[in-house]
């Protein structure tokens, strides 16, 4: 989960990096009460990148124009982002930028320390001058001394640099981070650091272990509102296509390879879900510590029927979808279940409002008790097809007759 | 690597719903489980299996144990695989989801220093057919045979086999390594394993998109497998920059994976082709490359 810019900077300032005098603005009048002395710096508080480039980022002197700008960056969509929030900062006269990161390399396992002399907001420049040290053994100091000189800095810079690179590894330590970035850190005339934005992502899988980025976590996905997921679905597992075949699967890797299939044998799907229970627990609703394992449906739904309904519903929530092809494979599934929420799922659709008509349902179920669940479907002529390739076949081939291409 | 008939094999989270689900399935498909440990629940018996506290308490009444499999919850699973390199057990199969990055680094640290064998977090474990089922393969879709299967996913690892064994070919050992960004072992090391495993003639290596490990994969290959390999990658469609549960499986082509295009179907199709692996386009293509490739090995059907 990525914090906002606001957030981080107040993990670094309880952490003593040094961050600028700021303020939260909820709403443009909030300015007038401003406690921050001008000039100020305006900054749209959105989570996705580019935004300086995009013009959320604006410089005022006095209170009339801070509302203006303020009201323009409100109405201002960075990559279809509107900020909730806008910080209102000090301006800071930085004679140098640096760029600093910690991460964690997969490839090696191992913390990695990066920094570079060109930060700003140009980040292709900042890869070419980007130097990395490998964190390998227990983290001390000399670690981030020894990025200091890679970085080519010289006299009190050591010091300072390698500081904060100190405190963001100990920050990302602390609260089990996937990564902690500084771009830019200002350097002032008289060699001052500062930190003048910052970004955060919290690992999704040990916030139930931070209470606190998890209370975060909870109150930024009350905003999303582009799409209505129910909150057993809350994860990042959903994906919008422009395509009509919906695609709902069990486990990662089987829903990628499904989607590929479907591509490959020209259909064009309109979403894919995955809906691999023990994936989607460790998702960054408020994971408890007790409840991991032990069950691993996630604690809005009492089973796994109920979780497939609501996956249906938000698979088919689009008007263009015409085929979903639901994929379930495996021993701990229960095919008749599958079958069971399956049934329900276009009962109620039948009777809601909404016809039926121009849906096709094609099932692939792998599993026990399969005779059963193909004998319910059967029922309600829904056909369950154990042949993936098959599946998918059929599963185009309803949404080529549907469109008529 | 000794994942044998005999081995003896512990499990950790015996209480837990999941481990009490697999060790029972584990134990029907012939796995020597002698005993289990969740703490508090020492002295019971689960499915004619022994119960202890701590693992301290179950090596001396059971003897030396080959193998652990760790269903405890996320936060718990570090704790637990310290316990049992502690214990001197030196193969480590983590199935728990969810398992802090940090913690996994400094498991991983802890196991190059002992030498241990880590698989997983996240992952279905180990199955020899015919032979010992390690975590949550699904038995049915596995019969014994020839080809040696290494993936990053469950599912789809399931999917495989079950391609696999429809098409009359079966399974030497089949690995699931898991999803996740930081995990214990990695395909090199079990392309290694399976080049030196006797029953195995061909290796299935299935991959996905994200990180850079089938990538180092192919090179190893190219340098240091003589046994032919088939690879297959999913993920040919999926949008960049979305998450797709697994946490390995997200493409960033920004700093954090340190150059541009590694990540993509496209880079990992590219690094296969340059070390001359064969790459099926969709599942149902792996069993004709590799009969294709056992044919020419000169391998003879029993």
């Amino acid at each position: 989960m990525d914090l906002l810019e606001y957030q981080a900077k107040e993990l670094f300032r309880e952490m003593g990096i040094p961050v600028l005098p700021s303020q939260r603005i909820d709403h443009p009048s909030d300015l007038k009460g401003l406690r921050i002395p001008y000039p100020i710096a305006l900054k749209s508080q959105v989570r996705v990148g580019g935004r300086g480039k995009a013009g959320g980022v604006k410089f005022v002197e006095n209170t009339i124009d801070a509302v203006a700008a303020a009201q323009a960056i409100f109405h201002l969509p960075i990559m279809g982002e509107y900020p909730q929030v806008v910080l209102a900062e000090s301006k800071y006269d930085a004679d140098q930028e640096f760029y600093l990161a910690v991460i964690l390399d997969r490839a090696t396992r191992r913390p990695v320390l990066l920094g570079s002399i060109k930060g700003g907001i140009d980040a292709e420049a900042t890869l070419e001058y980007i130097q990395l040290v490998v964190v390998d053994e227990e983290f001390s100091p000399f670690y981030a001394r020894r990025l200091a000189l890679k970085m080519g800095l010289k006299g009190e810079l050591i010091e300072s640099v390698s500081g904060i690179v100190q405190k963001m590894y100990q920050l990302f330590v602390q609260k089990d981070l996937d990564l902690v970035e500084i771009n830019p850190l200002g350097i002032s005339a008289t060699g001052q650091v500062m930190a003048l934005d910052g970004k955060v992502t919290a690992n999704d899988e040990a916030l139930g272990r931070h209470p606190e980025l998890a209370t975060l976590a909870s109150k930024m996905s009350k905003r999303a509102k582009d799409e209505e997921i129910p909150p057993a679905l809350a994860n990042q597992n959903f994906v919008q296509l422009d395509g009509n075949i919906a695609i709902i699967c069990n486990g990662a890797g089987l829903t990628m390879a499904t989607l590929d299939l479907v591509c490959f044998t020209g259909g064009q799907p309109a979403n894919f879900l995955n809906i691999s229970p023990l994936s989607n627990e460790a998702g960054w609703r408020m994971a408890s510590y007790d409840s991991i394992p032990g069950n691993p449906l996630p604690k809005e739904v009492d089973s796994w029927s109920e979780y497939l309904e609501q996956a249906l519903e938000l698979a088919t929530q689009n008007k263009n979808v015409k085929v979903v092809l639901v994929n379930i494979l495996g021993s701990v599934t229960l095919c008749e279940e599958t079958a069971a929420a399956i049934e329900t799922y276009l009962k109620r659709r039948e009777s809601s409002s909404r016809t039926r008509s121009g849906l096709h349902v094609i099932v692939r179920l792998v599993g026990g008790n399969l005779s059963v669940a193909k004998e319910r479907l059967s029922a309600i002529k829904v056909p369950l097809i154990e042949d993936l390739e098959e599946a998918v076949a059929k599963a185009v081939d309803k949404a080529k007759a549907v469109v008529g291409y | 690597m000794s994942f044998k008939a005999d081995s003896k094999v512990l499990i950790q989270g015996i209480a837990e719903t999941l481990g009490s689900t697999h060790a029972a399935l584990m134990k029907t498909y012939g796995t020597n489980v002698v005993a289990g440990v969740s703490a508090g629940k020492g002295g019971q018996t689960l499915h004619d299996i022994p119960v202890f506290d701590m693992v301290d308490q179950a090596l001396p009444a059971v003897g030396p144990v080959d193998i652990t499999a760790i269903f405890t919850p996320a936060y718990l699973v570090l704790d637990a695989a310290l316990e049992a390199i502690a214990a001197g057990i030196r193969q480590i199969i983590i199935i728990t989801e969810g398992v802090p990055p940090l913690d996994m680094v400094r498991l991983a640290a802890k196991a190059e220093a002992t030498d241990t064998l880590v698989i997983g977090p996240s992952c279905p474990g180990v199955i020899v057919p015919g032979k010992v089922l390690l975590g949550t393969h699904p038995s049915e879709f596995y019969i014994p045979g020839p080809v040696g299967l290494i993936s990053r996913s469950g599912t789809l690892t399931y999917e495989i086999a079950r391609e696999l064994t429809r098409s009359g070919l079966g399974q030497s050992t089949c690995v699931g390594i898991g999803g996740d960004a930081i995990v214990g072992s990695s395909f090199q090391q079990w392309l290694q394993i399976l080049e030196e495993d006797d029953a195995t003639e061909v290796i299935v290596l299935v991959g996905e998109i994200g990180g850079a490990s089938e990538e180092a994969a192919a090179r190893y290959i190219d340098e240091a497998i003589d046994k032919p390999v088939i690879a297959y990658i999913a993920g040919h469609h999926a949008p960049k920059g979305r998450r797709l549960g697994h946490a390995g499986a997200i493409i960033t082509a920004g700093l954090a994976d340190l150059g541009a295009d590694v990540g993509t179907a496209e880079s990992k199709m590219a690094a296969f082709k340059q070390a001359k692996v064969p790459v099926a386009e969709r599942p149902s293509q792996i069993p004709e490359l590799v009969k294709k490739v056992l044919k020419k090995s000169g391998h003879k059907k029993k």
